[in-house]
């Protein structure tokens, strides 16, 4: 319990000062701190009860929630509209999402140009380039793939609608594994793509997530073609097949972020093992994974693929306790708890800077909304 | 050896520009490095014949046409979704069966042999894409003033270009993990669908 | 050696909170000098290029970009364009019409009359490659227009 009070204290950094200054809206105040109290909380009941994967998944779904609660109003609010015209994209007024880092890598390297219409420093548009690659350079180092559990501000969604049903209507079995390698040829083809057209292929056409921010205004055939792609794109993969198969399908099977954070689990410090004296080979892991990341060769190897997030539902789910946070290079019989601690540090402050301030937005809108009758 | 130098120089452009189409079918074909040493020989022998139409046809009928902006969307468009329709056969199609089974042994020769063509017609596609650095080519092969002399120029400057490639036989040594097939033919599809997209609309500009 | 690797396992483990704690004030201190050591830019699709030349007015400013045509990869493109900004935009006449010199040559290369009630905008090329007008906009704080250039080093002797 001693060690929570630290990670406490310094996620107060988003109500806490407003509150000794004096500066700053009473309601919005309010709201950061319920927020506080409510990730603290959360992971209190992480630590102590053992269970991760119950309270991690409150608060991504909390955070990808709350991200359009604030986000779409902001917009509305600076630009009049949630949708993006020229006048705003030239402004530099597009959000910058760290999904389009993929994209970039190649003509930043090259040219050393970032090809999207945001801003570099953090003056006035949601996200700006250079907060969102410190903060995936970070979590990356951090946690690798954790990022896709524990950071990413769309994943809630997907998240949400895998855990509506309660038994799947697709069985696992119904489903073909190769599917799990579409995430990497979207980023082997969008790398390529955005390389020759100077521009993010992937947010122009393929992005679901553009439902919940901001989209380029349908001043053209060629934008509402675009919209309806990315809307038919949300509504299959975040909504209907997550319902469907209780997995997450966007984040398993489309997303090529997340393929390419995939490839930081190798250098990552942190990983799941299965323990092969404890598993009785019940295979519920592998029925669970929401991300594909558990098969047979798993049960094997002793563990997930490199597609793995770290949610932590396998270990959850593991009716023999065989599966556990492990960090590489030590030994496979060393306490789980440690390795558990140590990992979960880390992954609840990427979830506090990405989330924290997000929720508590969110929920300051929804106050605005109950005390005015307006959210902007 | 200007033509060579400007293939040198410019030679990265015409890699990224063909890389899209080239690495995906690479990898989904799932051959040694050797097998694709020859699939890429095929593949820069089509963009060769690609060049060489094109230099024949601005030296043939002065640069005019070529700078007329609709027949060029035109052409390029078509080449786009001419490639995209390749690839997609290319990927989605059935390998042939093993030999020996079959009694109608002159149509299984025929139908084994046509797909050695697929290479070649992408990279005789991907040339006609007219790719910046080609432009220049097209300008200093026409200022040579004679045909042997402009093809000469390209077909050095073509040599020039394709010293880039030679790195890429070597995803050959990866052939073995099946998931690079398979990642390979989805994003193969990924790119066809958006080279059909271009060449739509490229084609779309140069008939309106 | 197993101890080593344990020790090192930890040591890299205790690190990983280390790296999320430094991203807070990372957030703070390290956002400018990343952007000033890297060097980079807004690709120029997006932000016009850089500004080459400013014209006074009485009341408000003409700013020329340079001409893009690198928005590519590799090399230059065949066809670009050339932004040009007029700010303040609560200071602007009524009428802007200027010429304005693309190139640098000291020469005129096209003339642009606009309304900037409604931002109807008359584009009159004085160059061969200027192709014309792009589209009118107003990004924060100012009235933009794009137009169209082929580019003058591309063109076929």
């Amino acid at each position: 319990m001693l060690l929570i009070l630290p990670i406490a204290l310094l996620s107060a950094y988003t109500w806490l000062p407003g509150l000794l200054t004096g500066q700053g809206e009473p309601l919005q105040i309010l709201a950061l701190a319920l927020a506080w109290l409510v990730f603290n909380a959360l992971f209190v009941l992480m630590l102590t009860t053992g269970h991760t994967h119950r309270y991690r998944s409150v608060l991504f779904i909390l955070i990808a929630v709350a991200l359009p609660l604030d986000f779409i109003p902001w917009m509305i609010k600076t630009y009049g509209s949630m949708m993006l015209t020229d006048d705003i994209m030239f402004s530099g007024g597009a959000s910058f999402c760290p999904l389009t880092m993929p994209m970039i890598i190649i003509p930043a390297l090259l040219k050393r140009v970032v090809i999207f219409p945001g801003e570099l420093l953090p003056t006035g548009a949601h996200g700006a380039f250079s907060v969102m690659f410190i903060i995936w350079v970070a979590a990356s180092l951090a946690l690798g793939r954790g990022w896709c559990s524990w950071g990413c501000f769309y994943g809630g969604w997907d998240e949400l609608f895998s855990r509506l049903p309660k038994r799947p209507l697709i069985k696992d079995k119904q489903i073909d594994r190769r599917w799990i390698y579409l995430p990497f040829a979207v980023l082997l083809a969008i790398v390529l793509l955005s390389a020759i057209a100077f521009q993010p292929i992937y947010c122009e056409w393929l992005c679901p997530f553009k439902i919940v921010t901001e989209f380029q205004a349908p001043a053209t055939i060629l934008a509402i073609v675009q919209i309806a792609i990315f809307v038919t794109l949300f509504i299959g993969l975040v909504i209907v097949l997550p319902l469907l198969t209780k997995r997450r399908i966007q984040c398993g099977l489309f997303c090529p972020f997340g393929a390419m954070q995939s490839f930081l689990n190798k250098i990552n410090i942190f990983e799941v093992r299965i323990d092969p004296d404890k598993c009785s080979q019940c295979k519920r892991c592998i029925r669970e994974c929401p991300t594909f990341s558990m098969n047979e060769s798993s049960l094997e190897s002793g563990k997930p693929l490199m597609t793995c997030t770290r949610c932590a539902q396998c270990i959850d789910a593991c009716p023999e306790g065989a599966i556990s946070y492990h960090i590489k290079g030590t030994s496979l019989k060393a306490s789980p708890a440690v390795a558990r601690a140590l990992f979960l540090y880390p992954a609840f402050l990427l979830m506090g800077i990405i989330g924290l301030g997000t929720v508590g937005m969110g929920l300051w809108r929804i106050f605005k909304l109950i005390t005015t009758g307006s959210m902007l | 050896m200007q033509g060579f130098l400007l293939g040198l120089a410019n030679g990265t452009t015409c890699l990224v520009f063909c890389a899209p189409a080239l690495i995906p079918f690479l990898m989904h074909e799932g051959q040694t490095v050797r097998q694709n040493l020859g699939t890429l020989v095929k593949f820069l022998g089509g963009r060769m014949g690609g060049y060489l139409l094109f230099g024949l046809l601005a030296w043939a009928t002065g640069s005019l046409l070529l700078q007329a902006v609709g027949f060029q969307g035109l052409v390029i468009g078509a080449a786009y979704v001419g490639l995209a329709a390749l690839l997609l056969v290319a990927v989605l199609r059935k390998k042939a069966p093993a030999q020996g089974a079959c009694a109608f042994e002159g149509a299984r020769a025929r139908l084994s042999r046509w797909p050695a063509l697929l290479p070649v017609g992408m990279g005789f596609l991907a040339g006609l894409k007219v790719c910046p650095p080609l432009l220049l080519a097209f300008t200093d092969a026409a200022s040579t003033g004679s045909l042997a002399g402009s093809l000469v120029f390209f077909l050095a400057f073509f040599l020039g270009t394709s010293v880039y490639f030679v790195p890429i036989p070597f995803l050959g040594m990866f052939r073995r993990v099946s998931a690079l097939q398979i990642v390979g033919k989805f994003a193969a599809v990924i790119v066809a669908l958006y080279y059909l997209y271009a060449g739509i609309l490229l084609c779309a500009g140069g008939i309106l | 050696m197993a101890k080593i690797k344990s020790i090192l396992g930890y040591m890299v483990a205790a690190l990983s909170t280390l790296i999320m704690l430094a991203t807070i004030p990372g957030l703070m201190f390290l956002a400018e000098p990343l952007i000033s050591v890297t060097g980079l830019t807004i690709s120029p699709k997006y932000s016009g290029g850089e500004v080459v030349r400013t014209i006074d007015h009485d009341a408000y400013q003409t700013q020329v970009h340079r001409m893009v045509f690198d928005d590519v990869l590799i090399g230059e493109r065949k066809e670009g364009f050339i932004q040009v900004n007029w700010t303040p935009l609560d200071r602007l006449p009524a009428r802007i019409d200027e010429e304005i010199d693309a190139d640098g040559d000291g020469q005129a290369d096209f003339r642009v009359e606009v309304d900037t009630a409604n931002k109807e905008t008359t584009l009159t090329p004085y160059a061969s490659w200027v192709l014309g007008l792009e589209g009118t906009y107003e990004p924060e704080g100012s009235l933009m227009i794009r137009v169209r250039l082929r580019n003058p080093s591309q063109i076929t002797r």
